[in-house]
């Protein structure tokens, strides 16, 4: 299909940067034309990986629950395992993919803040939940705005995601 | 007493006139009520700045007369965006820039506050219009490391005075509150509910840190006033001198390590760290030359992690408030501030 998505995004970036943007005079507006250009940007290049990050997610994620399954309350344990014996969903199906990654994020949640967690538990939840950070496809992208005078705070200052 | 006798508003029109000129009346309307002497207002070159990411900045120059003569001044107009990202409360602010005014903290002088919105739509405040230029990242810009590094010095000489205000003389106990309990306690609750609320998903990184930071409240060595998000984009600079200490929204009484933590929090470092000359050492032990307190490092340590964690709240309610409709700009999970905070803590325990 042509223009295919990543096409027809980055082709309409292109026309918000070189046809709308030059005609916004308004700072403010013009500020959030960027941030809306880099971030239709950022998702052109990451939509074609999350179904993949989602697969592979709950597969990890399910591992990490079947591995803390035995320390959990007797209630917690049953539902970890009521929803890991349901099948995967179709790796094509994004949506599925989704509702199945908050299913298992959702029994994460509470079972890596359950008490009796070994050190090699705590090792093994904070290597998931890092790796998985390092590999989310969807990320913030700073625009940074003109630098204003007086004490009109600068966009990019206030509470603000500046990756290092 | 004379009536008042409002007239010759004049405005540039750059675009978004309805909203402008609503935002002309409602502040003529909150002059009026506050000033009820005020008369021959004129409110002129009102222009919106690319602002912040919780409210909207405008511009404007006004001039008005009353029984004391007549006045002119450059202001700026700060209220809240109608799907602002924090709780806060312009009678707060007001309060804490009124006190201070009579300090030695450079801050603007407030004017008027609008806190339920009533006039402007939305809560605001005005105040001067300060001089120096907003610059997050004026301790890594261009000027020689001398300059740099003497900036560094003044923006720590300006926490320690905050940190050494009488806030119990100037009455701000009333206005703001004083924590009842551990001011890491107070908070971790208070970012707790707002966590909660503007949840989407389930985030299982941030329940996880959470229950780190539950389980190790640290007690505060004094409660002080704190700033609540101090950094150099939220101050101005001219010729090396900070002429103002800004964005006071979320100041309250509490732990002096809470402002410490969020200037040496590592995901920061580029906006008030210069490496090897400013770094974590040196902040803290000029800190401490500064007030006195000794600064438990674990201590320290707990705040970095809150202001990460914080942080990340504050931009799942950047993320709510888009969902909603009510704000214009796209955040995403925070996920690059999990792993910072998992060292922190590994280092921690």
């Amino acid at each position: 299909m042509r223009p295919d998505m990543g096409e027809q995004m980055e082709g309409t970036c292109r026309i918000l940067e070189q046809v709308v943007a030059p005609c916004v005079n308004d700072p403010f507006a013009r500020t959030i034309l960027d941030n809306l250009v880099a971030n239709l940007r950022m998702l052109a290049g990451a939509m074609p990986g999350v179904a993949a990050f989602l697969r592979d997610d709950n597969q990890a994620s399910a591992a990490l629950l079947a591995t803390l399954q035995a320390t959990l309350s007797p209630e917690l344990a049953q539902r970890v395992a009521d929803t890991l014996a349901k099948p995967a969903p179709d790796a094509a199906d994004s949506k599925a993919l989704d509702v199945r990654n908050t299913a298992l994020r959702t029994l994460l949640s509470e079972a890596i803040c359950s008490p009796g967690l070994t050190p090699a538990h705590h090792q093994a939840i904070r290597s998931h939940l890092s790796e998985r950070a390092a590999r989310v496809p969807m990320r913030y992208v700073p625009t940074v705005a003109a630098k204003p005078a007086g004490n009109a705070p600068n966009v990019t200052s206030p509470h603000n995601a500046h990756a290092t | 007493m004379n009536a008042p006798t409002d007239r010759a508003v004049t405005l540039d029109q750059t675009g978004a006139d309805q909203l402008s000129d609503a935002v002309i009346s409602g502040l003529t309307a909150l002059i009026r009520a506050q000033t009820p002497r005020a008369r021959d207002i004129r409110l002129e070159r009102l222009v919106r700045s690319a602002g912040g990411l919780s409210r909207e900045n405008w511009r404007l120059d006004a001039s008005w007369t009353d029984a004391r003569g007549t006045h002119s001044h450059e202001l700026m107009l700060m209220r809240d965006a109608s799907g602002t990202l924090l709780e806060t409360e312009r009678d707060r602010e007001f309060a804490v820039l009124s006190a201070l005014a009579h300090s030695d903290v450079p801050t603007p002088r407030a004017h008027w506050a609008d806190p339920d919105g009533r006039y402007l739509g939305a809560p605001s405040i005005v105040m001067d219009r300060m001089p120096g230029q907003c610059d997050y990242l004026v301790l890594n810009g261009s000027a020689p490391i001398e300059a740099r590094l003497a900036l560094a010095q003044r923006f720590l000489d300006v926490l320690a005075r905050i940190h050494a205000f009488d806030w119990r003389a100037a009455g701000l106990g009333a206005s703001l509150g004083e924590p009842q309990g551990k001011p890491s306690s107070v908070e971790l609750a208070h970012w707790t509910r707002v966590y909660q609320r503007v949840r989407l998903e389930p985030h299982p990184e941030l329940d996880y840190i959470h229950a780190w930071l539950s389980a190790r409240e640290p007690e505060a060595e004094a409660v002080v006033l704190v700033h609540g998000d101090f950094k150099p984009g939220n101050a101005l600079v001219e010729n090396g001198r900070i002429t103002a200490k800004l964005d006071w929204e979320t100041a309250h009484l509490g732990d002096p390590l809470e402002d410490l933590g969020w200037i040496t929090n590592p995901v920061r470092r580029r906006e008030h760290q210069i490496a090897d000359h400013w770094e974590r050492e040196q902040i803290v032990a000029g800190y401490r030359t500064l007030t006195g307190r000794m600064v438990n490092e674990h201590h320290l340590t707990w705040w970095n992690v809150f202001s990460n964690w914080k942080l990340a709240v504050i931009q799942l309610t950047a993320i709510a408030e888009f969902v909603a409709g009510r704000y214009d700009r796209v955040f995403q999970t925070p996920s690059w501030l999990y792993r910072p905070m998992f060292q922190m803590m590994e280092r921690a325990s």
